[in-house]
């Protein structure tokens, strides 16, 4: 128990930052929530709709739900590429005696890079006129009947989109990971080796488990970034051809900025919001529910 | 569980932020049709919302206009903000209606968006405006024509003229032994022939969805004028009809002949363009802003001899005439008339009297008649025929459809027609989905 003038400290210090996280973060979600059950185009009066909004998304909007199957591929290749590609990577990492520093600097280097670089990076790698790395490599190979514009093709775009922003925080995850592996006491590993525990057995048994909250964490962030994911997939394909690298994120930024249908644009943000908080919650759930088992 | 919600929440603040910021918005207060309001001229700071390139024959004249006056008017300037890049400054633009922050003037299409602005009162009444100002009568009547709105009503200045040609590659259609097409019936055999010869018919920018929805408007702009998408994006007539399914078919029809560069969906504006002017695409559809890059030595050496163009082509039983095809005047610009006083009228006076004598010395084409385009030094034969070409096109311009559907019916048509056009969807689909589309957002949008 605080004494009292602690207390009051306390309350002083934590009120400026509370008010501005309240003002920056929950009065928007809560005007989005408002605004979600009118139709606005921004000039007009507002007009009140209730829940057709709503309606629309779930029931007649058939766009919303290509770009949230979208979402839940670009969602799956981003995780893949950026934890299970930083985990095997840190677990190389801790085994490399020499030039660590620098292998950690270049898997970081995307990282830094501006987004609209990394853009334009990719639309010159993924083109097929003029021929871009990834099929003059191809060719290299003898695989010319593999090329093909990847931004063009709707069976390879969601890809083409999800691997860039893979990529890009592959390292700084790698970097999380790593210094949670070098936190394991070397005496556990030892006495599981002197036991006779295969690398595997190592890695499931004595690392895993010991990284586990650092895992948890790096998860949480990773999907919560991809969920909301927009600019590379905007940038190189803004969505297209048709719907086939659409998420909802984009779709919703289009609803807002080029239909002008600001009430329909906050429905979706709403569900944005939810999404979220769902993906966080299954996650927590799930790796706790292991934990304990 | 504090931390992970922050996280969450942090992960929709700029969505939420961005659309909280939009609130506001109302009716001017000045009389739209009072386009010479009484009172002094007390110099200051206005400012032009434009959308055009930074060093393009407008900003230049106008900013070398604008230096003028401000030498008569101390105190003056004229502070003109651009984005070039169009869907950004759409976006820019209707935050800042949103927010009723509009600036003086005001680069705008005749959108909806726009006809709603006007209706709101929110744009001065341009015919009035250029009535007064003495200088009406001196506009193309097509340049005026593009900036209407349905009703005939004009709330927007036009400040250039083109036409849309389509450029070709002489020697590469010789060599694939195809001729210009007579019709756009014959756009699937040119595009056939070419392929066979390994040349990529027609070089497309994709990624701007505009330039492919253009091809959209072609045949019902035959068939029945601008009629035709007046009437459909009211869902007052449907793609489920002759003239629809005309059109649609005749857009499949491009596609399966391949006759867009493959990946074209992700093909860029420059590299567009690039693969015309190197000779590795036979045809090209641009507008003569890009004289300077097709019709003067700037254009790669090895294909320069070899350029050409030709107009629309026609159907059977056209309405249109040959001469009228795509003759836009660009993006107009508004006068805001919350803030129209007697410095922004004796500014735009003085400035609209000056303004076509001096761009066309820019070897640009103006959008009135009382000058003549200067043809540049280093200009190909080519140049003065496509300033001809201008000079005698038709009153009636074929409407760009991007102008013309709501804005959720339009990104739906541009989505979809790349589809038709790599096979992804049959005409069938294509036509259902718009239908519906329109039935939806268009109905509603022009109530």
């Amino acid at each position: 128990m605080l004494p009292h003038r602690s207390r009051t400290a306390v309350l002083v210090f934590l009120l400026p930052p509370l008010l501005l996280y309240g003002i920056a973060v929950l009065v928007p979600i809560v005007q989005s929530l408002v605004l979600s059950f009118f139709s606005w185009d921004g000039i007009t009066a507002m007009e009140f709709v209730g829940l057709d909004n709503y309606v629309r998304m779930l029931t007649r909007d058939d766009i919303f739900w290509t770009a949230f199957v979208n979402s839940l591929g670009y969602l799956a290749i981003c995780l893949i590429l950026q934890l299970g590609g930083a985990l095997v990577v840190a677990s190389l990492l801790i085994g490399l005696r020499r030039g660590r520093e620098l292998v950690k600097t270049l898997y970081l280097l995307p990282a830094v890079i501006s987004t609209v670089a990394i853009a334009f990076l990719f639309q010159r790698m993924y083109a097929l006129e003029p021929v871009g790395l990834f099929n003059q490599a191809l060719a290299a190979i003898g695989l010319d009947g593999l090329q093909r514009a990847w931004l063009s093709d709707v069976g390879t775009v969601l890809a083409a989109v999800s691997i860039p922003e893979g990529w890009r925080f592959t390292g700084l995850y790698m970097l999380i990971i790593y210094a949670a592996l070098i936190a394991v006491p070397a005496e556990l590993e030892e006495a599981a080796r002197l036991d006779g525990a295969s690398r595997w057995q190592l890695f499931t048994k004595i690392r895993f488990p010991y990284i586990r909250p650092v895992w948890i964490t790096t998860t949480i962030m990773a999907t919560t970034y991809a969920l909301r994911g927009f600019d590379i997939p905007y940038l190189l394909t803004n969505g297209g051809p048709g719907q086939a690298s659409e998420l909802v994120t984009t779709y919703m930024y289009k609803t807002a900025f080029s239909h002008t249908d600001y009430g329909y644009a906050s429905t979706i943000s709403v569900f944005i919001v939810i999404e979220c908080l769902v993906a966080v919650g299954l996650i927590i759930m799930l790796l706790r529910r292991r934990a304990d088992a | 569980m504090n931390r992970i919600r922050g996280a969450a929440f942090a992960a929709t603040t700029a969505a939420a932020l961005l659309l909280a910021g939009c609130s506001g918005g109302g009716p001017g207060e000045t009389d739209p049709t009072n386009v010479n309001p009484e009172g002094e001229i007390e110099a200051r700071e206005i400012s032009w919302l434009l959308s055009r390139p930074a060093d393009g024959g407008v900003i230049t004249t106008i900013e070398q206009i604008a230096a003028d006056y401000a030498a008569e008017h101390p105190g003056f300037s004229l502070n003109l903000i651009s984005t070039p890049d169009r869907p950004s400054y759409i976006q820019r633009l209707e935050t800042l209606a949103a927010a009723n922050e509009l600036p003086e003037l005001f680069d705008i299409d005749a959108t909806p968006f726009a006809a709603t602005l006007a209706e709101q009162g929110r744009m001065m009444d341009a015919e009035a405006l250029l009535t007064d100002l003495g200088l009406y009568e001196d506009y193309r009547p097509a340049a005026l024509n593009y900036q209407r709105f349905d009703d005939g009503s004009l709330h927007m200045i036009p400040f250039e003229f083109q036409v849309e040609l389509f450029w070709y590659n002489t020697a590469l259609l010789d060599g694939a032994g195809v001729q210009v097409p007579e019709t756009l019936d014959d756009f699937p055999q040119l595009c056939r022939g070419l392929r066979e010869a390994g040349i990529t018919p027609i070089a497309l920018d994709g990624q701007d969805q505009w330039p492919l929805e253009r091809y959209m408007a072609y045949y019902p702009f035959r068939t029945s004028g601008n009629d035709f998408v007046r009437d459909l994006k009211r869902g007052e007539a449907q793609l489920d009809s002759e003239d629809g399914r005309a059109a649609v078919e005749w857009m499949a029809s491009l596609g399966e002949a391949e006759c867009f560069g493959e990946g074209f969906s992700s093909t860029g504006y420059a590299d567009a363009q690039a693969a015309f002017t190197s000779g590795r695409a036979a045809v090209y559809n641009i507008g003569t802003w890009e004289l300077a890059n097709l019709a003067t030595e700037n254009l790669n050496a090895e294909v320069r001899d070899d350029v050409d163009y030709f107009t629309l082509p026609s159907t059977p039983g056209a309405v249109t005439g040959a001469d009228e095809y795509v003759s836009p005047s660009g993006i107009g610009m508004a006068v805001n008339a919350a803030t129209y006083d007697p410095l922004v009228r004796d500014f735009l006076a003085f400035a609209l009297e000056r303004y076509p004598a001096l761009y066309a010395e820019t070897g640009a084409l103006s959008p009135t008649t009382t000058v003549e385009t200067t043809i540049p030094d280093n200009a190909t034969e080519l140049y003065e025929r496509a300033v001809a070409e201008a000079d005698s096109v038709g009153e009636l311009s074929a409407m760009p459809w991007d102008t013309q559907l709501d804005p959720t019916s339009n990104s739906r048509l541009q989505q979809e027609l790349t589809l038709l056009v790599q096979g992804e969807i049959t005409p069938e689909e294509f036509i259902a989905t718009m239908d519906t589309t329109i039935a939806e957002h268009g109905t509603a949008a022009f109530e």
